[in-house]
C-alpha cells in the first residue's frame, strides 16, 4: 500500500497542472463560503429596519449549529472543481498510455486502481478538511452562545459521503470516457443539467424516485439551509427525515461505482 | 528450460482474428525475433504476454509458472511506443519505473541513462525529447536493474543509423551475458544479425518457428558454376537425390532435401561426367528471402 502511495506521489509531485487545480480547490471553498458570509453580514449587520427584518426572517445560517449545514450545502455546489482533479488523474494515464506501462512494469490491474482509489480518498479528505476548517472558523466567529453547538455535527459525515460518492462517479466517467474534456463535460452535463431535470420530473410524477439517481442521492445529504427550508417546511422536514436512507443509498452507490470500476478495468484491454 | 511458453493463444478484435492459436517456446538465453508483416499479430502477442491485453483463449507461462505481476517485475519491456508522463523529466519517469518494478536504484537510473546517452538531458521534460530520445528512454527503462529477460517491440523505432547500431551491439552484449531477449522487429537484416531464434507470424498464424538455422535451412541448396553452364545444368539434372534445379546468369543451383546435400559428391559426380567446376558452395538463404517466401509478400 505504501508503495502504491509513494508511486502516485512521484506522479503528481512535479505535475504543475495538478497543483494549479489543487490550489483553486483550496482557495475556492473558503472563498465562496466567506463570500456568502460577508454578503449575509453586509445585508443584516446594520441598524436599518429592512436589515433587522431580514435577520429575523432567516436567522443566522452561519451560527452554530446551522453553520454545519449551510457550509456543507454551499460547498456541495463546487464539487466540480475537485472532480476536475480526479478526472485528470485517470484520463492522463490513458492519454500518455502510462496505465498500461504501470501494468507492464509489474503492477496488477487491481493495484493500479487501488492507487487511484487512494488518490480519490486523499482528494476527498482534503475537501472534507477544508469544509471542517471553514465551518469551524465561520462558526466560531459568528456564534456567541455555545449551547447546542455540535448538534449538526453529523453533517461532516454526510458531506464526506457525498464528496466520496460524487468524486467516485467522476472517476468512473473518466475511466469509461478516457478523454479529460469529454469526461468533465459529461460529468457537468449529467450532474448539473440532466439529473436535475430528471429529479425534478420524478419529484412531480414518480413519487420522488429521483432521490435514487447516481448523484442526486448524495446531493440530498446536504440539505438546504434552514432559512430556505422555511419556504417549504414539509419538503424540508421530509428531506431531514430521509437523511439516513440517503446515506445508505449513497454508500451503496460508492460500492457499486468502485465495483464497476474494478470489473471494467479487469475485463478491458489496456 | 523455457523462459516463456505460449500455448494456443487466440485473440479477436470484433470480427478480426488477430491471433489464431499461436504456440511456441523461448529457450533461456535466446535472442528470439518475432517477425511478421503489419497486422500479423506481433504486438498483440507481446501485449498478451505482458498482461496488457486479455487473450480470448490459450495460456502462457513465464519461467514455468503462471503469469503474475511479480514475475513481470523481472522483465524489462518496451511495448509499441515509449509510454511516459510527459510533464516529468526522464529521471523522474525512471523513478516511477523503479518504484513499480523494484528494479534498479538511484545509481542504476544514472547508469542506464548514461548507457542510452540521455544522461545530459535527464532533467529535461519527456515532452521536450525527440522521437529518438523518447525511444532511448524507453530502452533505459527496460534495462533498469539489469533484468534477465527483455521484451523489446520494435526497439530501433525512431533511432538514427548510429542508434540502430548501438542497439544491435547492446543486444549482442546482453545476449553474451546470458540475458534472454524477445524482440519484434521489421528490420530483417537486424534480426538476422542478432537473433538466435525466430518466429514468423502471418495474419495471426505462426508460419515458422525455431532456431534461425532451422528456419532458414528448410532445404539444402548447392550452388555451382563451370565454364559451360548449359553442360553443367544438363549433368546436374540427372544427379540422384535432387528435388529441383534452377539456373541463374552465372550459376546452377541444385536443391536437395534438408541435410542430404554433399558437396564433395556433387563435385565428383560432375567430374565423372566431364565437367570441371569453377565454384561450389552450399547456399544459405537470407532471412529476408525466407520471410518473403513464408509471408508471400
Amino acid at each position: 500500500m505504501l508503495n502504491l502511495f509513494r508511486t502516485e506521489w512521484l506522479k503528481i509531485k512535479n505535475y504543475p497542472g495538478f497543483w494549479w487545480i489543487m490550489g483553486i480547490t483550496v482557495l475556492s471553498y473558503p472563498g465562496i463560503n466567506g463570500l456568502f458570509y460577508f454578503i449575509y453580514k453586509d445585508q443584516t449587520g446594520n441598524e436599518k429596519t429592512a436589515a433587522k427584518m431580514l435577520k429575523m426572517l432567516i436567522g443566522n445560517p452561519f451560527e452554530f449549529p446551522e453553520v454545519f449545514r449551510t457550509v456543507a450545502f454551499t460547498s456541495s455546489l463546487f464539487v466540480v472543481i475537485p472532480a476536475i482533479l480526479v478526472i485528470m488523474l485517470i484520463t492522463n494515464e490513458y492519454t500518455y498510455k502510462t496505465n498500461r506501462q504501470n501494468v507492464i512494469d509489474g503492477w496488477s490491474r487491481n493495484q493500479f486502481l487501488i492507487a487511484k482509489f487512494l488518490n480519490v480518498v486523499i482528494i476527498s479528505m482534503i475537501v472534507i478538511a477544508l469544509y471542517i476548517i471553514v465551518t469551524l472558523v465561520i462558526g466560531f466567529i459568528t456564534s456567541a452562545d455555545a449551547a447546542g453547538k455540535w448538534k449538526n455535527i453529523n453533517s461532516i459525515g454526510l458531506y464526506s459521503l457525498q464528496v466520496l460518492a460524487q468524486l467516485s462517479f467522476a472517476f468512473l466517467l473518466g475511466l469509461l470516457i478516457k478523454r479529460a474534456f469529454i469526461a468533465l463535460g459529461a460529468f457537468i452535463f449529467y450532474k448539473v443539467i440532466l439529473e436535475n431535470i430528471a429529479a425534478g420530473l420524478m419529484g412531480k410524477y414518480a413519487n420522488d424516485a429521483g432521490r435514487f439517481l447516481f448523484t442526486e442521492s448524495s446531493d440530498r445529504l446536504t440539505v438546504l439551509p434552514a432559512f430556505i427550508g422555511k419556504l417549504n417546511p414539509d419538503s424540508y422536514n421530509k428531506s431531514l427525515s430521509l437523511l439516513n436512507q440517503q446515506a445508505l443509498i449513497t454508500f451503496g452507490f460508492i460500492i457499486v461505482f468502485w465495483g464497476l470500476i474494478f470489473w471494467i478495468y479487469k475485463k478491458r484491454d489496456l | 528450460m523455457s523462459v516463456l511458453k505460449v500455448q494456443d493463444l487466440k485473440k479477436t478484435y470484433g470480427k478480426i482474428q488477430a491471433l489464431k492459436g499461436v504456440s511456441f517456446a523461448i529457450p533461456e538465453g535466446a535472442v528470439f525475433g518475432i517477425l511478421g508483416p503489419n497486422g500479423s499479430g506481433k504486438t498483440t502477442m507481446l501485449s498478451i504476454i505482458l498482461d496488457v491485453l486479455n487473450a480470448d483463449s490459450g495460456s502462457y507461462s513465464w519461467f514455468g509458472q503462471p503469469a503474475s505481476p511479480d514475475l513481470r517485475k523481472r522483465i524489462g519491456s518496451l511495448l509499441e511506443t515509449p509510454n511516459f508522463y510527459h510533464y516529468l523529466s526522464g529521471v523522474n519517469n525512471l523513478k516511477i519505473t523503479h518504484s513499480i518494478s523494484g528494479r534498479g536504484d538511484a545509481a542504476g537510473i544514472d547508469a542506464v541513462l548514461q548507457k542510452v546517452k540521455l544522461y545530459e538531458r535527464r532533467n529535461s521534460r519527456f515532452s521536450s525529447y525527440s522521437l529518438g530520445m523518447k525511444q532511448r528512454l524507453a530502452i533505459a527503462a527496460a534495462l533498469l536493474g539489469d533484468p534477465q529477460i527483455l521484451v523489446l517491440d520494435e526497439p530501433t523505432n525512431g533511432l538514427d543509423p548510429v542508434g540502430i547500431m548501438e542497439i544491435r551491439e547492446l543486444i549482442i552484449e546482453l545476449s553474451k551475458k546470458g540475458h534472454t531477449i524477445i524482440m519484434a522487429s521489421h528490420l530483417l537484416d537486424e534480426v538476422e544479425k542478432v537473433c538466435t531464434h525466430v518466429a514468423i507470424l502471418k495474419l495471426g498464424t505462426l508460419v515458422s518457428s525455431g532456431s534461425v538455422e532451422d528456419v532458414l535451412m528448410d532445404e539444402d541448396v548447392v550452388e555451382a558454376s563451370a565454364a559451360d553452364l548449359q553442360q553443367l545444368k544438363t549433368v546436374l539434372s540427372n544427379i540422384p537425390g535432387k528435388t529441383t534445379i534452377t539456373v541463374t546468369d552465372l550459376t546452377v543451383q541444385v536443391h536437395f532435401p534438408k541435410g542430404t546435400a554433399k558437396p564433395d559428391e556433387v563435385n565428383r559426380y560432375c567430374f565423372d561426367h566431364g565437367v570441371t567446376l569453377q565454384q561450389l558452395s552450399i547456399k544459405k538463404k537470407r532471412l529476408e528471402e525466407k520471410f518473403f517466401e513464408l509471408t508471400n509478400n
